[in-house]
């Protein structure tokens, strides 16, 4: 057998690669996993109460395998939902979950990812909103509070999977990116565009404001918050009223003991079961009177913490008004919680992605890479007529691939559309620059094979600088939603200089002698 | 049987040569004229640009990723020009076109573009439906106008900026006037054709399409750099033969771009309207290409070299 005599720039290619398919694969290997991933859990549920949560992996129920959605989706809707309550025996990769439940577990999930790649919403599905301030142009400060107020609001609404960032473009122009991978909310629009600016009033006097100075704590537990009824007005239209508690702080409270002090009764509202102000609190949201409610004489003037809030939703049928006086609910809380924005809000960019079509677009753009890959063989083929040449330049391309794909694993980046216009681009421009190494190995007869590399190298860093500067600015432009184009792109370029171009000159140089 | 191919071999390179040398007589005649080829284009360009510009008050024109507006698709197989028929009284400016699975040969999806707000444009077209738009069955993007004015602008302002930039690099690189400004020269020839040639085929460019056209400079900068560099810093052979070794490495690039650009184009046009714009505007960018870097390029370095020659002499 021939000794491996590889130079130290082959065999950092070599490790290099390693390293990538590792960052790519996983060790041990991801493929080889079985099991199915749980995407999330519902709070206040059986199954979260038992311990299953967001990310652990699912390996058999009642010790059936589970290998794939499907094999989950058959064992659970044989056994249920059923009259009695029956025992569940969830195996997940690390623990066992016993569930007594008549019911489905309140989870959802989906098959194990196969590598670390991660792709762009434009690819799995997801949505992304661009949000502006209206009229203002916000500075970085408030933009970052912006920013913080949302993440919050998200994170009490408990959607999970979402980035909230600050991005700003060439001309200084300051945006709130909110991106969610999979299924959208569907009042994910409310939730990022709404002022939230929250009002209790008695006339003209503001009592309270949402927010943590006004608001000590907002109870959103079952015990204090709930429907507390249903009806049917008309037909095709039913009410269901909610209420909660909220305890304001001692400075609220002793403004509304001081504006309450010196109300009347109201003699037409009060009746059998007591006597009432003659101002209501009225309940305002962005402006909006959204409820009025009676203040009992019990509480005139006094120093009072605990304030019930109470409001309603409708809708066609009791099940609709149900769910909708629940939406409002959450949304009343969130604001009265994290208060409101100093400013207007407006939507000025929002794309929902269904991702059904993303299995699809993987495969076809696999397709492409290949189509692409056959015309590159085949020229260099009848150019060159040496089989090891010729392998040599594609698998030092592929390597490349390998790479840029390690890196973007590595780091979590997402690989949307443009990412991989980026990474064809690199391709190409690796192909142009290994044919233009390969050629000046043959030129000029009196020169070593050292000084023709370097006259390669010269033309080559020639190419990376003119392609780096005219890659920077666009990082900027556009709202940042062309980064993923510079960025595959400039880790492709600089891999190919730093590692697949040095390596590949070597190896013209073992082949050519 | 060894010495008859290594005289086949012989004879052949000798009638290469020859075929090499009439060409490069030809060429030594006539290579200012041929420069006449491309700066005609370029006048007739800049000329239909300008024309342009007045008709359209834009350099381009632009689709809704640009312009501001709606872009729906349903995961269903409806009939583009139906839908259109059908929609166009209730949407502005509406388009629609098809998506094909190219392996199975089915339709995956109905794509419908509007300068409509999105919420107008779901209920129009959940009213035609009979059904309501879910994330499961359908994908919304929508732009605000605005936002899409200051998106064009800055694409714009990003790419002028990338040109000046690249140009800074290529003067660094050569130091001289004359090559430098060759390899500049050529590569805005390629971009004010490209852009030509996209208006005339009457294309709605998209922000992915601006970035096609910057993709552009750096790989029509590539042949360029090889063939300035070979010409000014080879040290063996005549003047045509160094152009003639530039041309040789510089054409198998070029073409295998090209091969690969119209390969990966077939399969992945009926799919995804972002990723065939890219490849469509890289195409004939990289066409032109072969003309500004061998003729136009080849012609201005040709002419100074031989100027610098004659002074020395």
């Amino acid at each position: 057998m021939k000794k491996l005599n590889f130079t130290w720039k082959i065999w950092m290619l070599i490790i290099i690669l390693l390293i990538s398919l590792v960052s790519i694969f996983g060790l041990p290997p991801r493929f080889l996993d079985k099991g199915i991933l749980i995407t999330s859990v519902d709070q206040n549920s059986t199954a979260f109460n038992e311990g299953l949560r967001k990310g652990q992996i699912i390996i058999s129920i009642d010790g059936k395998k589970v290998n794939n959605i499907e094999d989950y989706s058959n064992i659970i809707t044989e056994k249920l939902p059923s009259e009695e309550k029956i025992r569940l025996n969830i195996q997940t990769k690390d623990t066992q979950i016993i569930l007594f439940t008549n019911t489905s577990p309140e989870i959802s999930v989906s098959n194990l990812p196969k590598t670390n790649i991660k792709t762009g919403l434009d690819i799995t599905g997801g949505s992304r909103a661009l949000v502006q301030a209206k009229d203002v142009q916000l500075n970085s400060d408030e933009l970052n509070d912006l920013v913080d107020i949302t993440r919050n609001r998200i994170n009490v609404y408990g959607i999970s999977d979402v980035k909230v960032l600050p991005v700003s473009d060439l001309s200084g122009n300051n945006y709130m990116l909110v991106e969610v991978a999979g299924a959208t909310p569907k009042d994910l629009k409310d939730l990022i565009s709404q002022q939230g600016k929250f009002e209790a009033k008695i006339g003209n006097e503001t009592v309270f404001i949402g927010g943590k100075r006004d608001i000590q704590s907002v109870c959103s537990s079952p015990t204090c918050s709930r429907i507390s009824s249903c009806d049917a007005s008309s037909n095709n239209n039913n009410f269901c009223s909610f209420e909660f508690v909220i305890y304001l702080s001692e400075e609220a409270a002793q403004r509304h003991a001081s504006i309450t002090k010196n109300l009347g009764i109201n003699e037409t509202a009060s009746g059998i079961s007591g006597r009432y102000l003659d101002k209501p609190l009225d309940l305002y949201l962005d402006g909006q009177l959204v409820d009025s409610l009676l203040i009992s004489e019990g509480l005139r003037g006094s120093v009072t913490t605990q304030i019930q809030i109470s409001g309603s939703g409708n809708g066609p049928t009791r099940q609709d008004a149900y769910v909708n006086a629940q939406d409002s609910m959450k949304q009343l809380q969130t604001i009265l919680k994290t208060g409101s924005l100093p400013f207007e809000l407006e939507i000025i960019k929002l794309d929902t992605v269904s991702p059904v079509l993303g299995d699809d677009f993987i495969k076809i753009i696999i397709l492409a890479g290949f189509a692409a890959l056959i015309p590159v063989a085949l020229v260099v083929f009848v150019r060159y007529r040496k089989i090891k040449i010729s392998l040599a330049l594609l698998l030092t391309s592929f390597s490349e691939i390998i790479i840029i794909l390690g890196i973007a694993s590595f780091i979590s980046w997402n690989l949307d559309l443009l990412s991989i216009a980026g990474i064809l681009a690199t391709i190409g421009t690796g192909i142009d620059q290994q044919i233009i190494i390969l050629d000046e190995s043959k030129q000029g007869a009196n020169l070593s094979i050292k000084q023709k590399m370097k006259r390669a190298l010269v033309i080559i860093m020639g190419a990376f600088f003119t392609g780096i500067a005219s890659l920077i600015p666009l990082w900027w432009a556009g709202a940042g939603l062309l980064k993923g184009f510079v960025f595959t792109t400039i880790i492709g370029i600089t891999t190919g200089i730093l590692i697949t171009r040095p390596a590949f000159t070597d190896i013209v140089k073992k082949i050519e002698g | 049987m060894e010495e008859e191919t290594k005289q086949e071999i012989q004879e052949k390179t000798q009638e290469k040569v020859k075929s090499k040398k009439s060409f490069g007589e030809f060429h030594d005649k006539n290579y200012k004229l041929l420069l006449l080829i491309p700066l005609t284009l370029f006048l007739f360009s800049i000329i239909y640009e300008i024309n342009f510009y007045n008709q359209h008050n834009d350099f381009m024109k632009k689709d809704i990723s640009l312009t501001g507006g709606t872009t729906i698709t349903i995961n269903s197989e409806i009939d583009a020009n139906t839908l259109k028929k059908e929609l166009s009284g209730k949407l502005e400016a509406l388009e629609t076109r098809e998506i094909y699975d190219i392996l199975s040969n089915k339709q995956k999806a109905v794509i419908l573009e509007t300068t409509t707000n999105a919420e107008e444009t779901r209920k129009v077209v959940e009213e035609y439906l009979g059904y309501s738009l879910t994330e499961e069955n359908s994908s919304t993007e929508f732009t605000g106008s605005t936002l899409s004015k200051n998106f064009y602008n800055q694409l714009i302002l990003a790419m002028i900026i990338s040109f000046i930039l690249m140009a800074i690099v290529i003067f660094l690189i050569f130091r001289i006037f004359v090559p430098s400004f060759a390899v500049i020269f050529s590569a805005f020839a390629d971009i004010i054709m490209t852009l030509v040639m996209v208006n005339l085929l009457g294309m709605n460019v998209s922000s992915a399409g601006i970035v096609a056209f910057l993709m552009l400079i750096g790989y029509s900068v590539d042949t360029d750099i090889l063939l300035t560099n070979r010409v000014l810093k080879g040290t063996e052979g005549t003047l045509n033969n160094k152009i003639y070794g530039a041309f040789k490495t510089g054409i198998t690039m070029t073409l295998i771009a090209i091969l690969s650009v119209v390969s990966a184009l077939l399969i992945i046009r009926s799919f995804s309207e972002v990723l065939s714009q890219i490849f469509t505007i890289i195409f004939i960018g990289l066409m032109f290409d072969l003309l500004n870097t061998w003729v136009t390029n080849v012609s201005i370095l040709k002419w100074y070299v031989i100027n610098k020659q004659n002074k020395i002499k």
